[in-house]
């Protein structure tokens, strides 16, 4: 008796029917198997977009495949133009898949420590291949993602999609917005730069205000893993973006699309009667079917998507770097994310407690049960006039906000300080640190003196630095001079001070403000690049 | 749908050659990111010189006498100060270690009696490993041109007609002018009386008098150990005899003991009649 016995059917049939026949069988039962329930010549047919046979066969993957079981089989002609879903749910999807992929190849490269952070991020540039191609492409499409999933909040308040019986979708929408806020912010800090490390420091400041004073301070420890960002501060944030994040995400991604599905797309405004919902009331005769068209539609987008990136990142994006952090030197002008400005531009308003704290909680609790107590019937937009006034406004003042939460708004640093840092920004590299290298003369240069400057390159730098040294001159001083001085300082080295001078009134006496930078040959602000 | 599948099948051709022509420029690429990263960290270490070393060791590293050696010196760079001190590493090994870890005991016979901290996170200093890196990378851009111009730390030189250790030899009459410069000069006085207070200060400050003052009642003290039996003698025991007396709270050995063969008797006039001056 065989304890072991191997049968392998293919043979028996290779035996009846000869290898070729056998073959030919073998080959369509593996694509049948693999496209879960379509044999070859559906293939085929649904490659050609032939009229499908009765019963459609074309519906057998979405009951018999894991991928396909969780897509409709058709969608309504109303909601398969751009219009009304603009297609931003699935761009939300693609983006949170592209960052996956693209964010686990980073991780291989990354080490959450303030020890090792920076010089990764070194070593992904200009050691990894397509290193810093992968970098771009994760932050342009964590850029992306928070646009479209802000857009896609946006687009289903004003078709008053969030209405019965689609208030949970909502919910789950908030919390997915969050998520996709929340995982952007916490990729901020990962990098270990100066502008993360601010960035980010600024964003979180508002965690300490939370009242009483006890849970504030308990909760900013929590976050920050010690009175400032350091290599506590890093791991959680990095686990909150690696693990926490992304699995709080894809369950409130199931659960969203789940709704999505059982409730049907809600059809435009005009399209139904008041108080109706006919979504997953589709006539056989305004069906679009999944298969082909979508699909088809679906696979064209991600590879336009993905070409897109590419050239993106290619040709016009860098994802910034800038100097490793310390916690010591705060630069001038650091600002929070752009998707967090509005936050930081409220905490300009006034108290802390009230504008960062309270504020901001009861506007995303109100946001999340916004359906639950706002229960108008009507989706059309003629009877929907407060709310979608209302949704303008508050696209009005984020705006207003976000502009207040930039350095233009409402920071009092000292002129000569500003003067100095419209050549020489702490935040990125400005005009300056992006010159042409050969062109800085060496020298002593009068900024006022700009039309006599040696070459057309430092005309500019010195026009633009005198335009700003101009308003040093105020009640309280005049005379305000800028100066620009280059040294030769080693092989390959120059030393650039710039200079801001002036008369104080009151007493005649003399003012200055500098700051001095070294710049190398090699360095190439101009085309990126470095640290 | 047609026009998307060949927009598609184009498109994913489109992939494939912008990632070759990615894929071709890539080793470029990185050595440019590469060069451009070693000339920030250039930059960056001038910066850190600048507000870290260059109060000791000088504007352009050359170095103040008396306070802290060249660092823009040939003999850095040509091998001649490590074999002085045998140190079998490169200079670049030399420049990291003696940033990082600084040195515990002032260089003996030197003219530097003062320590190098230690500037290193590791041993208790405040830069960073990397800030570390940045500043011998600064440093070490110094060495063609410090080649070129040659010149360095001379080790101080024995003059002719030297003034020799003898108290009781009459001195000529001293210029405190041109004292001053030497004090504040080659012989570096300066570096450890006036700058820092590694020895006895030589101003006044709060209640203690200059120098010139202290000197009159000194050798007549209790504790005075020396054989100077005027103030002048004092001054000139304490700078060609320099052991012979060691001022309470201060450590032996640690002023070059050689300023008898290196000044001539119109030098030490001219520096005790500068301290004479200090009160």
């Amino acid at each position: 008796m065989a304890i072991f016995r191997m049968h392998i059917p293919f043979l028996d049939e290779v035996k009846a029917k000869g290898l070729r026949q056998a073959g030919r069988a073998k080959a369509d039962d593996i694509v049948t198997r693999v496209t879960a329930g379509l044999n070859p010549s559906d293939v085929r047919g649904l490659l050609r977009d032939d009229a499908p046979g009765r019963p459609n066969p074309r519906l057998t993957p979405h009951a018999e495949g894991f991928w396909l079981h969780m897509r409709p089989t058709y969608y309504h002609t109303l909601v398969d133009g751009l219009y009304p879903t603009f297609r931003l749910g699935w761009l939300a999807t693609f983006f949170f898949v592209f960052e996956i992929i693209t964010g686990v190849i980073l991780m291989v490269y990354y080490t959450p420590s303030p020890n090792a952070a920076f010089e990764n991020m070194l070593n992904l540039l200009g050691n990894v291949f397509l290193g810093s191609t992968l970098r771009d492409l994760h932050k342009l499409g964590a850029e992306a993602m928070v646009l479209v999933v802000a857009l896609h909040m946006l687009r289903t308040f004003v078709t008053g999609s969030y209405k019965k019986p689609r208030q949970f979708t909502w919910a789950t929408g908030i919390i997915l917005l969050g998520v996709t806020l929340f995982l952007s912010f916490s990729g901020y800090l990962l990098p270990w730069d100066q502008l993360s490390l601010w960035a980010v420091t600024i964003g979180a400041s508002m965690v300490e205000a939370f009242p009483p004073e006890v849970v504030g301070q308990t909760m900013n420890l929590i976050v920050r893993g010690g009175p400032e960002f350091n290599a506590d501060g890093l791991l959680r944030f990095y686990l909150l973006h690696v693990v926490l994040l992304p699995f709080i995400g894809l369950i409130a991604f199931g659960v969203h699309y789940y709704k999505v599905i059982h409730h049907g797309h809600s059809l435009p405004p005009g399209s139904e009667k008041v108080g109706e919902d006919t979504a997953k009331r589709v006539p056989m005769d305004s069906r679009v079917y999944f298969m082909p068209k979508i699909i088809t539609r679906e696979l064209f987008y991600i590879v336009a998507l993905m070409f897109l990136f590419l050239a993106a990142a290619t040709f016009f994006y860098e994802a910034p770097l800038e100097v490793k952090a310390d916690s010591l030197i705060t630069p001038l002008h650091t600002t929070a994310p752009w998707y967090f400005l509005w936050l930081q531009g409220m905490l300009k308003l006034g108290d802390k407690v009230i504008w960062g704290v309270i504020v901001p909680t009861v506007l995303i609790g109100l946001l999340l049960v916004l359906p639950y107590f706002e229960v108008g019937p009507s989706r059309r937009y003629g009877d929907r006039r407060l709310g979608l006034s209302l949704a303008a406004l508050s696209v009005a003042a984020i705006a207003v906000l976000s502009f207040m939460g930039t350095p233009w708004y409402g920071v009092s640093t000292s002129a000569e300080q500003e003067a100095v840092a419209t050549l020489l920004p702490q935040t990125h590299p400005g005009p300056l640190r992006e010159a042409e290298w050969e062109a800085l003369q060496l020298g002593s240069f009068t900024a006022s003196e700009y039309a006599s400057a040696p070459n057309a390159e430092m005309a500019a730098l010195l026009e633009s630095f005198h335009e700003e040294v101009e308003r040093v001159n105020d009640e309280a001083r005049s005379e305000a001079e800028g100066v620009m001085v280059i040294e030769d300082w080693q092989t390959d080295l120059k030393k650039v001070t710039l200079r801001v001078i002036w008369t104080n009134l009151v007493d005649g006496s003399p003012g200055e403000y500098s700051q001095v930078v070294f710049l190398h040959r090699q360095a190439a602000y101009d085309r990126g690049g470095g640290s | 749908m047609k026009w998307q599948i060949a927009a598609g099948l184009f498109l994913v051709l489109g992939l494939i050659v912008l990632t070759l022509g990615l894929a071709l420029n890539e080793m470029p690429r990185m050595e440019l990111f590469k060069a451009s990263n070693d000339a920030r960290t250039v930059e960056a270490g001038a910066s850190l010189f600048e507000n870290n070393c260059r109060s000791c060791h000088g504007p352009q590293g050359k170095g103040i006498e008396g306070v802290a050696p060249a660092i823009n010196a040939a003999d850095l760079y040509d091998g001649s100060r490590l074999a002085a001190i045998g140190w079998s590493g490169t200079t670049d090994n030399y420049v990291r270690n003696v940033i990082a870890a600084g040195r515990p005991v002032p260089s003996a016979g030197t003219n530097y009696p003062q320590r190098m901290p230690t500037w290193s996170q590791r041993y208790g200093g405040p830069l960073r490993d990397d800030q570390v890196d940045s500043l011998v990378a600064f440093i070490m851009n110094w060495e063609d041109r410090a080649l070129a111009e040659g010149g360095g730390a001379a080790p101080p030189t024995v003059v002719e007609g030297a003034v020799g250790t003898d108290l009781a030899q009459p001195l000529p009459a001293g210029d405190p002018e041109r004292g001053k410069q030497l004090a504040e000069g080659s012989l570096g006085c300066s570096g450890c009386h006036v700058l820092a207070e590694v020895g006895p200060a030589w101003m006044a400050s709060g209640d203690q008098p200059g120098i010139g003052a202290r000197a009159e009642s000194r050798f007549a003290q209790d504790d005075y150990t020396g054989q100077a039996s005027d103030a002048q003698q004092y001054l000139v025991e304490s700078v060609v005899q320099t052991n012979a007396f060691i001022v309470s709270g201060y450590q032996p050995n640690i002023m070059p003991q050689n300023y008898g063969e290196r000044l001539t008797a119109q030098d030490l006039a001219d520096l005790i009649a500068y301290m004479n001056s200090l009160r």
